[in-house]
């Protein structure tokens, strides 16, 4: 595989263009091409298609998409270029199995085979807005699931009463502060050695993260540190010098990516191909040992619609049958916390990830959209999707999406807006309310009657 | 070709996105056609069906992005044009719009910038990771109606308040109305920092700002 610092001679060096003439007239191009030539064509009737050949030609595509476009760097203005071999190559080469954590919380984490009949790894927890009084007790919460192996600590953006601005000082603080609450939460919990494998999700600017990543705030290179691009496969110098110094300090890199479907892949076809292709930008830029992704529709906000499954489900099996390394994948709800609708749409979509075979986590509600919205009922219901369904082929997927889908579609665009966290959980004793459980129970003899299983 | 074909053609290749074919037309026909009605009768018609085609996701971004894309180009031509004979295209209003300092995601605003030009609005566009300064600097620049200012994370919205701020500290704020959106901008926040608009969706935030503008016009 190239280094990373033949990668920075070509972040410095590759062709100059504005960023508008790579979106215009090199990933635009390079996107339509490859969906034309291996003829991918989204089927609504089959949301989580059970078709190697289609995975494998989704493989082929990004492939040719990765070789044609490469990634972007806005500070050099310059198009970062690899060839097919080269990407081949460092797929080849890539690690297939990462460990996380330490003690008896440590962590292997392999990839998974679409249909396949292991346990995905249950990722839980949320990096969404969370207030500093109740963050330590979510992440208590998550760790005490024990089914959950790796989790996400909220991003909590205030210091006192201070709001975290982007790149500020404050942010610094609140990045450091959210790695002691995070350790804290799950020292309380039993468990000091289990991996926060987000990123530290407070912070936007590289140098928060680096400074929240001091061992002395709870931050461990067994950890995963996750380095973001933006839309499509552009990065800037702020995420290469956390590359840089994370593979320095020998940590776990992941990379993320939330490609948008109607954004500049345009439909399911081409967001399908750009959602796998960024695994490559991953292994080759951000030098990522675990994916994950993020896909999301543009209109309406959220991944449980027919092509948002199509998307994710599709570029799963691509990513799995092909490059093999640890991956998982987050979806967003549309309906808020604690409703029938957020459940429906949750299951839809694990069913979808876990038959294509990647890891778990749990959906997150609302969109990801407001503050403490996320609840711990959340990822214990993701992990008793997982746990129950074990072996749970694309094919009864696809069944079961599609009458989820009849079920919810009709009201996604305007979807239940729920109840967040302190509306519906005991604050002292975290336990839900009543009303909650009734709702989860109700959804999962709901789930059990279309055939999916909880454990 | 009959007019009636000729604004057809204009129109069908501004939505196909096709600046060679577009651009040839304009010329072909500047001389013979009014200016202005080649804009009014085939290409706005055009911007506007791939407008909707976008908001209903008939089309995508690439799509949109073309046909903005060739519009400008054929802009190109017709503008001199227009100067030439001492004609105006009417606009809306005038937007200055950007992402906020220190956020670099461009998508949102780049969906609405085009949805703007759709609608018939002179759009500035001022690119991403922009300080609250240049916003008011730009905007006094061009003399700008609206100030539109997206931001994507919980940690960059707060920028947007700074340009109230500045505003405010300028004695400018009833001068430009400043409208906000972004992936985590609620109604709820726009009514705390004092914006005049927020729209949920790109396709909303046309709606209020032409609302904000027949406000500003009656006013």
């Amino acid at each position: 595989m190239l280094s990373f610092l033949e990668v920075m001679e070509r972040v410095t060096n590759g062709p100059m263009m504005t960023a508008k003439e790579y979106d215009m007239k090199v990933f635009i191009p390079a996107v339509k091409k490859a969906v034309k030539k291996y003829d991918i064509k989204f089927d609504p009737e089959n949301p989580c298609p059970a078709d190697d050949d289609l995975a494998d030609r989704i493989y082929q595509a990004a492939l040719d998409l990765y070789a044609d476009c490469g990634s972007y760097c806005t500070d050099t203005q310059r198009n970062i270029r690899f060839t097919r071999e080269e990407i081949e190559q460092a797929v080849y080469e890539c690690p297939k199995v990462v460990y996380f954590g330490e003690g008896p919380d440590r962590v292997e984490w392999r990839g998974r085979m679409p249909d396949d009949n292991t346990l995905p790894n249950c990722h839980v927890g949320s990096g969404t807005e969370t207030t500093e009084n109740i963050a330590l007790k979510m992440v208590e919460a998550y760790a005490n699931i024990s089914k959950a192996k790796t989790v996400s600590v909220p991003a909590v953006t205030n210091v006192g009463h201070q709001k975290s601005q982007a790149g500020s000082p404050i942010e610094t603080l609140a990045g450091i502060n959210m790695m002691r609450l995070g350790r804290e939460g799950l020292r309380r919990a039993g468990r000091p050695g289990m991996p926060i494998i987000d990123h530290v999700s407070t912070c936007a600017a590289g140098i928060s993260t680096i400074a929240a990543s001091n061992p002395d705030f709870g931050a461990r290179k067994s950890d995963g540190w996750i380095i973001a691009p933006h839309a499509e496969f552009k990065i800037n110098y702020s995420s290469l010098n956390q590359v840089a110094y994370f593979t320095n300090w020998g940590a776990n890199i992941g990379q993320e990516a939330g490609p948008i479907l109607g954004g500049y892949a345009g439909g399911p076809e081409g967001t399908a191909i750009t959602t796998l292709a960024y695994a490559f930008h991953g292994i080759l830029i951000i030098r990522a040992t675990y994916h994950l992704t993020y896909p999301i529709q543009m209109f309406p906000v959220c991944s449980t619609t027919p092509g948002m499954i199509y998307v994710i489900s599709t570029s799963s099996q691509a990513f799995a049958r092909n490059i093999g390394a640890p991956y998982y994948a987050l979806g967003y709800a549309s309906a808020g916390a604690a409703t029938r609708q957020y459940f429906l749409e949750s299951a839809a979509y694990l069913a979808a990830i876990q038959s294509s075979g990647i890891g778990v986590e749990d959906v997150h509600p609302n969109k990801a959209v407001g503050i403490n919205q996320a609840l711990p009922i959340d990822s214990e219901f993701s992990c008793s999707f997982a746990h129950g369904n074990i072996g749970i082929t694309r094919k009864d997927a696809n069944k079961i999406i599609k009458k989820l889908q009849k079920i919810y579609l009709p009201t996604i665009k305007d979807a239940p807006k729920g109840r967040g966290m302190l509306e519906c959980y005991d604050m002292e004793t975290m336990q839900p309310d009543d009303e909650l459980l009734q709702v989860y129970d109700d959804a999962i003899k709901e789930l059990k009657g279309l055939g999916l299983n909880f454990k | 070709m009959s007019q009636k074909e000729l604004f057809q053609q204009l129109k069908n290749a501004l939505m196909q996105g096709d600046s060679e074919a577009l651009t040839e037309l304009v010329k072909a026909n500047i001389d013979s056609t009014d200016p202005l009605e080649m804009i009014q009768q085939g290409m706005m018609p055009g911007m506007a069906e791939i407008g909707d085609q976008f908001s209903n996701c008939e089309v995508f971004l690439p799509e949109l992005l073309m046909a903005a894309e060739a519009w400008e180009e054929a802009m190109k031509i017709i503008k001199p044009k227009l100067l030439e004979m001492g004609q105006a295209m009417e606009k809306r209003g005038t937007i200055v719009i950007g992402t906020v300092q220190t956020d670099i995601h461009e998508i949102g605003k780049n969906i609405l910038l085009n949805l703007f030009t759709t609608a018939g609005y002179e759009v500035h566009d001022l690119g991403c990771d922009v300080p609250a300064a240049k916003f008011l600097e730009e905007a006094q620049k061009f003399n700008a109606d609206i100030i539109a200012a997206s931001a994507i994370m919980s940690t960059t919205v707060t920028y947007q308040k700074d340009i109230i701020d500045l505003l405010e500290s300028r004695n400018l704020r009833d001068k430009f109305l400043v409208m906000v959106g972004g992936g985590v901008v609620t109604q709820e926040w726009a009514d705390k920092i004092g914006a005049d608009g927020y729209g949920d969706l790109a396709s909303d935030a046309v709606v209020v700002a032409n609302e904000l503008m027949a406000k500003k016009k009656g006013a």
